[in-house]
């Protein structure tokens, strides 16, 4: 039997106040189900759900961050140095909040300038110039910075610049040879591969060999010269050979290499 | 979520940063377990990405992680078909999170509503939950649950109704 508007608040009012029989609650649920009524009308039940949707959700745990973004490493991994990557992704877990910063500051710039001119072809294209000339300040002033991470995050950003000028790559390059820690060294080296092609990149690289003293920067860029075929940087390697200081296992890894390339 | 099913999986970051914690609390409420409500939000995200090429992309993301994250909560409770802990460990296992409230009129109230909730059966409780997470879109909640929007107001009034008689139990006790 349909139920006019009158009965309806009617039937709400009497449920407001606790009055409700068992039949009338079945009504209630009835016209629940078919819209009629709100549950926001119930006021005592909107009340208690309020209060639980005002409960403080807990806080995920670092470790879970990690195992995430660990995960999600496992998907998106490209080429070496692998362990070295996944741990600096899953140890600090830094990535998503930096990604969302720079978005956010990109967004923002990006967002000011469309307010600003007409989104035209032209604006857009000399937007996205824009903010990749961003970027390119943000990560070289960061490579200047004293925390080893905030070096690594520059590092990680000049992936994310289209079209790198030279002032990045050279940046890459005076990093790889003279930043103090070996992961944001590894972090330059990975960086580079892309770029590789170019001559100068590689004419760098393989200079750089003799100015390394990690022995694992030394296997990661004879392990590259052997992936790239540089010959030119055989007589580099023989250098490292040479030397005392250098260690037997990337002795041994070097030869290696150098037989590939002979 | 089209972007990551399209080939672009770093894009999962940018949503499992939205969505970690409404999740997390999602299976905190249904479990009372942190660790194991940690577990399951990796595995919901686990199970997303593989089965990313599923995603239609007509429809809303958090819908389909919510579907996803009940699967897997019911997966888990097939395969551990063991008692959960009694109420009283739930504020211990949150590290005493639960009880805080930010604008509940007092912490009391708060701790009463997740006792009250977690006395609830699972089905009715789960129910106020993703009325919760989904921000009381019941024709979503519909989506997930396979059942009309009228059936969902229906089945949250029952809970929220049942709700109402424990928690004032649960007030007289206290």
């Amino acid at each position: 039997m349909e139920m006019d508007k009158a009965k309806i608040d009617e039937l709400v009012a009497k449920y407001n106040e606790g009055l409700c029989d068992p039949e009338e609650l079945g009504q209630v649920e009835r016209l629940v189900e078919e819209g009629k009524i709100q549950l926001t009308d119930l006021k005592e039940l909107t009340k208690l759900e309020e209060h639980l949707h005002r409960l403080i959700e807990p806080t995920p745990s670092k470790q879970l961050d990690s195992r995430f973004y660990e995960m999600l490493a496992g998907q998106t991994q490209r080429v070496a140095p692998e362990q070295f990557m996944w741990s600096w992704f899953s140890s600090k877990a830094w990535f998503p909040k930096f990604s969302i910063g720079v978005s956010l500051l990109v967004a923002g710039f990006a967002g000011g300038m469309l307010i600003q001119k007409n989104a035209g072809g032209h604006e857009v294209v000399k937007l996205s110039g824009e903010v990749a000339e961003l970027k390119e300040v943000v990560m070289l002033s960061m490579l200047e910075k004293e925390s080893a991470t905030d070096r690594l995050k520059a590092v990680s950003l000049s992936s994310e610049i289209e079209g790198k000028s030279n002032r990045v790559t050279e940046a890459l390059i005076k990093t790889l040879n003279s930043d103090p820690s070996v992961n944001v060294r590894l972090a330059a080296l990975d960086a580079l591969q892309p770029y590789a092609k170019a001559s100068s990149v590689r004419e760098a690289l393989v200079r750089s060999i003799s100015q390394q003293d990690s022995p694992l920067v030394q296997v990661a860029l004879a392990d590259l010269m052997a992936t790239l075929q540089e010959k030119s940087s055989v007589t580099e390697l023989k250098k490292l050979l040479k030397q005392r200081s250098t260690p037997k296992e990337v002795k041994k890894r070097i030869e290696e290499n150098i037989k590939v390339l002979i | 979520m089209a972007k990551v099913r399209d080939g672009d999986p770093e894009r999962l970051g940018l949503l499992y940063e939205r969505y970690k914690r409404p999740l997390l609390g999602f299976f905190v409420g249904m479990v009372r377990d942190k660790e194991l409500s940690e577990d399951l939000v990796q595995n919901t995200f686990v199970r997303i990405l593989k089965y990313k090429h599923l995603f239609r992309g007509d429809g809303d993301f958090r819908t389909w992680m919510y579907h996803i994250a009940r699967n897997v909560k019911n997966d888990h409770f097939r395969k551990n078909k063991v008692a959960h802990d009694k109420v009283e460990f739930w504020e211990d296992k949150l590290g005493g999170e639960a009880s805080h409230a930010v604008d509940l009129q007092s912490e009391e109230e708060a701790r009463m509503i997740a006792v009250a909730l977690d006395k609830l059966p699972d089905d009715k409780k789960e129910i106020l939950l993703l009325s919760k997470y989904q921000e009381k879109k019941y024709k979503e909640i519909g989506e997930i649950l396979g059942c009309s929007e009228g059936t969902v107001k229906v089945k949250v009034f029952r809970a929220l109704q049942e709700l109402k008689v424990i928690y004032k139990l649960v007030e007289k006790a206290m």
